[in-house]
C-alpha cells in the first residue's frame, strides 16, 4: 500500500508529510527530470507504508515539469490511497484537484488543512456535510499544530473509489430536502 | 476612551521621533565614517551597521511615525509592529554579534574567552537600536493585547 | 465517470454553496502585516532589514564565530604545524600536492604559515571545506529555510516581480538567485520553477555567472572583507545588465505568472530541521570532493609548470586588458575546479585593492565550478554551450569594463 500527499503549493503538505513519516525520510530524484520530492514510512497497523509528498500541483493537467511529475506520479501508482491537502480558505480551488483525483478511481481522502487560517477569515465549512456530499472521509486539520493528523490516519480504511455521478446525484437528493425545509 | 488613545499616540509618536533621529544619526555619523560614543550609546560608523543599519532604525521611526495616529485601526496597529519588528531585527542581529564576539578566546588566547572577558563584550556602550528594544516590546505587548481583544 | 471543467466548477459551486459560509470578514493583524510586506512602499523597507538580518548573521556566525573564533586557530595553530611534522618528504612531489605546497626563498624551502597559502590537500583543503565553507553553508541554509517556513519568501517574489520582469523573469526566480547565494548546484535545479526554457536558461546562465556562492562569500568575507560590498555591488549590477540583454537575444516567451501568497505562519521545527539536513548533506556530497579533487588538480598543473605556461600565455589579456597581474592566471585556472579556493589563492598574491577587486570579480563570473556544470549539462547540452558563450563574452567585456571604471576613477 502506498499513500500519496497530493495538493496545491503552499498549502502544508510538507507540513502534514513530516507529521506522517517522522524522520527518516528520503529525497529522491524523480528519473529523468530535476524534480526532487520526498518520500517517507509510517506504520499503519503494523505494517510500513510508503507516504510520497507528491510535488505542488494545481490541477492534472500539468502547467510546468513539477506538475507533469504530479501527474505522472499520480498515474504510475494505480493503487494509491491520496490524502489530498486542501487550503481551507480556498475550499474551491482545492476540491477542484480532488475532483479530478477522484474521477480518476483513487481512494481519496480530505484533509481541510490550515482550519486556523479559515478561521481567522471567518470562513466555516461544514466538512461532515462534505463528507456526505462526496462520499470520501474528509477530516478538518491544523497540520503546523499537529491537530486532525492522527484522525486522517484513522479514517484511511474509510476511503474508497467513488463515481462523480454518485455525487450529483446524492447533491440533488439534498437540494430536494433543503427545499421542504427538512435539514 | 479617546483620552486613553490619544495617550498611546503620543507616546508612539514620541518613540517615533527617537527613533528616526537615532537612525539619522547612525547615517550621517557613518558618512563621517568615525565611531561616535555619549557615554553608553555607541552610534557605530561603519557602512554596514551604521549605513544601511541606519537606514532600517529610520524605516521603524517612520513606521511608527505613519501608524502612531488611531492605533486601534488596524491598519496603523501593524504599521507599528512592523516598526518594532525592525527594531528587533536590528538589536537581535546587534545582540547575536556580540553574542558571537564574547565566546572565542581571541587569536592569541585560550580555545574559550575567560569569564571577565566573556562578561566584558556585554558592556555598555550600545548601538540605539538596544536602547529602543525595550519600548518596541511594550508597543508591540500592547498591540497584541488589544488585538485579542477584538 | 469524467467531468470537463466547467461541470466540475459547477458541481463544485454547488457544493460549496451548501457546506461554506462565509461570516463577516474580519481584517486581522496578520493580514494588514501581510499586506504591508508586499506593497513596495513598506515592502522594501522591510526586505531590506531581511536582506540586512540574514547578511549580519551569517557574518557574526560563520565569520566571527566560526571561522576566526575556533578554526582558523585550530587548522593553523595545531592541524598544520602537526602535519607538516609529522607527514615525510618535506619538499617532495607528494608533500606538496597534500600538505604544503611552500615557497622557495633564496633557494631555501619554507613551510607555509598559515592554511590559506599552504595549499595541500589535506591542509587548506579541509580548511576551506570544514573551517570556511561548513559554517556559512550550514547558517546560510538555516536562514533561508525559516524564512521559506515562515512565508517570506513568496512575498520577496511579489515585491520584486517588475524589476524582474525586465530581465524576462518573474518573481519567482528570486528562489534560484537566493538559493544560489548557497550553492549553484541546487539552484540550477530550482529553476524548473520557471516556466519556459528561455527563463530557465537565462536563469542558469544569470546564475552561474554573476551569483556568488556560499563558500566564495565565505572566503571573501574571511580575506577580503573590506571589498565584499564593492564586488556584489559589480555582480549585482552585471546580473542585471546581462538578464536584460539576455531577454532582449534570446529567443523564447517569458509569460507572466500568478503568485499565491499564502499566510505568514510559524516553522514547524522538525520541518527546517529536515529541509537544513538535506540541504547541507547533499552539498557536502557535491561540494567537497570537489574541493580537495580541485586541490589536487591544481597542484599537479603548478608542479608540472602549465600554469605558469598559462600565465605567460594570458599575460597580454590579463595585465592589458583586465588590469590585473598575471599570475592571477593560476586561480582562474582553479575556479573551474573550485571557484572558493581560486578566492583564497588570490588573496596571497601582491596586487593592489583594486586589482584585488577585478581579480576578485572576475573569478566570481569567470565560470561555474564543476558540480555547478555537470548540474546544466544535465539540463540541456544546448543550454550549456549558450551559457559558456553567453560566459566567455561576459567575462571579456566585464573584465574590461572593471578596469575602464578603475581607470576613470584613478584606482586602477
Amino acid at each position: 500500500m502506498k499513500i500519496l500527499l497530493m495538493g496545491h503549493p503552499n498549502v502544508g503538505k510538507s507540513v502534514f508529510f513530516n507529521r506522517l513519516t517522522g524522520a527518516n525520510v528520503i529525497e529522491s530524484n524523480y528519473s529523468g527530470t530535476t524534480v526532487d520530492y520526498t518520500r517517507g514510512y509510517m506504520s499503519l497497523d503494523g505494517k510500513e507504508v510508503e507516504v510520497v509528498d507528491v510535488p505542488g500541483t494545481f490541477s492534472l493537467d500539468p502547467k510546468d515539469r513539477a506538475e507533469e511529475v504530479a501527474v505522472a506520479m499520480l498515474k504510475e501508482a494505480k493503487d494509491a490511497y491520496v490524502i489530498c491537502v486542501i487550503d481551507s480558505s480556498k475550499l474551491e480551488r482545492g476540491l477542484y484537484l480532488a475532483l479530478q483525483i477522484m474521477e480518476e478511481g483513487y481512494s481519496v481522502i480530505i484533509a481541510l488543512n490550515m482550519d486556523d487560517v479559515a478561521e481567522d477569515k471567518n470562513i466555516k465549512i461544514d466538512s461532515q456535510k462534505l463528507e456526505q456530499i462526496l462520499g470520501v472521509p474528509v477530516v478538518s486539520t491544523i497540520a503546523i499544530e499537529n491537530i486532525g493528523i492522527s484522525k486522517v490516519i484513522s479514517r484511511l480504511k474509510d476511503a474508497k473509489p467513488v463515481d462523480v455521478e454518485d455525487i450529483t446525484v446524492m447533491r440533488a437528493g439534498m437540494n430536494h430536502r433543503g427545499k421542504c425545509g427538512c435539514t | 476612551m479617546a483620552e486613553k488613545n490619544n495617550f498611546v499616540m503620543i507616546c508612539i509618536a514620541i518613540l517615533g521621533l527617537v527613533t528616526v533621529s537615532f537612525g539619522l544619526a547612525d547615517i550621517l555619523v557613518s558618512a563621517g565614517g568615525d565611531v561616535t560614543g555619549l557615554s553608553i550609546l555607541e552610534i557605530p560608523g561603519d557602512m554596514f551597521r551604521g549605513g544601511w543599519g541606519g537606514l532600517i532604525v529610520l524605516f521603524a521611526g517612520l513606521f511608527y511615525l505613519s501608524g502612531c495616529k488611531n492605533v486601534a485601526e488596524v491598519h496603523n496597529a501593524s504599521k507599528v509592529a512592523i516598526g518594532s519588528v525592525l527594531i528587533w531585527i536590528m538589536a537581535g542581529t546587534d545582540i547575536f554579534a556580540m553574542i558571537t564576539e564574547s565566546i572565542p578566546g581571541g587569536e592569541d588566547g585560550p580555545w574559550f574567552n575567560s569569564l571577565s572577558g566573556f562578561l566584558g563584550t556585554y558592556a555598555p556602550p550600545y548601538a540605539p537600536a538596544i536602547f529602543l528594544l525595550p519600548f518596541s516590546l511594550v508597543v508591540v505587548y500592547y498591540i497584541l493585547k488589544q488585538e485579542r481583544a477584538r | 465517470m469524467k467531468l470537463n471543467p466547467d461541470e466540475r466548477w459547477d458541481l463544485i459551486d454547488s457544493i460549496a454553496s451548501h457546506v461554506v459560509t462565509y461570516g463577516e470578514y474580519r481584517h486581522t493583524l496578520k493580514d494588514a502585516i501581510g499586506e504591508l510586506t508586499v506593497k513596495p512602499m513598506t515592502g522594501i523597507p522591510i526586505a531590506i532589514a531581511v536582506m540586512y538580518c540574514f547578511w549580519s548573521v551569517f557574518g557574526s556566525f560563520a565569520g566571527t564565530l566560526c571561522t576566526d573564533g575556533f578554526f582558523v586557530k585550530l587548522f593553523d595553530g595545531y592541524w598544520l604545524p602537526w602535519l607538516q611534522e609529522v607527514f615525510p618528504g618535506k619538499g617532495g612531489w607528494l608533500y606538496s600536492i597534500l600538505i604544503d605546497a611552500g615557497g622557495m626563498t633564496n633557494g631555501e624551502f619554507i613551510l607555509s604559515d598559515n592554511c590559506f597559502e599552504a595549499f595541500g590537500v589535506l591542509t587548506s583543503g579541509l580548511f576551506v571545506a570544514i573551517g570556511v565553507v561548513l559554517p556559512a553553508i550550514v547558517i546560510f541554509y538555516l536562514m533561508l529555510t525559516l524564512l521559506e517556513d515562515i512565508g517570506y519568501m513568496p512575498r520577496l517574489a511579489v515585491l520584486i516581480d517588475t524589476v524582474l520582469h525586465k530581465i524576462g523573469l518573474h518573481g519567482y526566480a528570486i528562489v534560484p538567485t537566493i538559493l544560489s547565494l548557497g550553492c549553484n548546484v541546487p539552484a540550477v535545479t530550482a529553476t524548473r520553477i520557471l516556466e519556459t526554457r528561455k527563463q530557465r536558461f537565462i536563469m542558469m546562465t544569470l546564475l552561474a555567472i554573476f551569483i556568488p556562492c556560499g563558500a566564495q562569500l565565505g572566503i571573501m568575507e574571511e580575506v577580503i572583507p573590506g571589498l565584499v560590498g564593492y564586488v556584489l555591488l559589480y555582480l549585482v549590477i552585471g546580473y542585471f545588465i546581462f538578464g536584460f540583454v539576455l531577454n532582449k537575444i534570446v529567443p523564447g516567451k517569458s509569460p507572466e505568472i500568478l503568485i499565491d501568497v499564502p499566510q505568514y505562519q510559524k516553522p514547524m521545527m522538525a520541518n527546517v530541521r529536515r529541509k537544513l539536513w538535506m540541504r547541507v548533506s547533499s552539498f557536502f556530497k557535491v561540494a567537497v570532493p570537489f574541493v580537495l579533487l580541485g586541490c589536487v588538480v591544481v597542484n599537479v598543473l603548478y608542479l608540472v609548470g602549465f600554469i605558469q605556461w598559462l600565465g605567460d600565455l594570458l599575460a597580454p589579456v590579463f595585465v592589458g586588458w583586465f588590469g590585473v597581474p598575471k599570475e592571477t592566471a593560476g586561480p582562474l585556472v582553479a575556479a573551474f575546479l573550485r571557484k572558493d579556493l581560486a578566492v583564497a589563492q588570490l588573496s596571497v598574491i601582491e596586487m593592489t585593492q583594486y586589482q584585488m577587486l577585478s581579480a576578485v570579480v572576475l573569478v566570481s563570473i569567470y565560470f561555474p565550478c564543476v558540480a555547478t556544470f555537470a548540474m546544466m549539462l544535465k539540463e540541456g547540452w544546448k543550454e550549456l554551450i549558450g551559457s559558456v558563450a553567453v560566459l566567455a563574452v561576459v567575462v571579456f567585456l566585464y573584465g574590461g569594463i572593471i578596469h575602464l571604471i578603475g581607470k576613470l576613477l584613478g584606482v586602477a
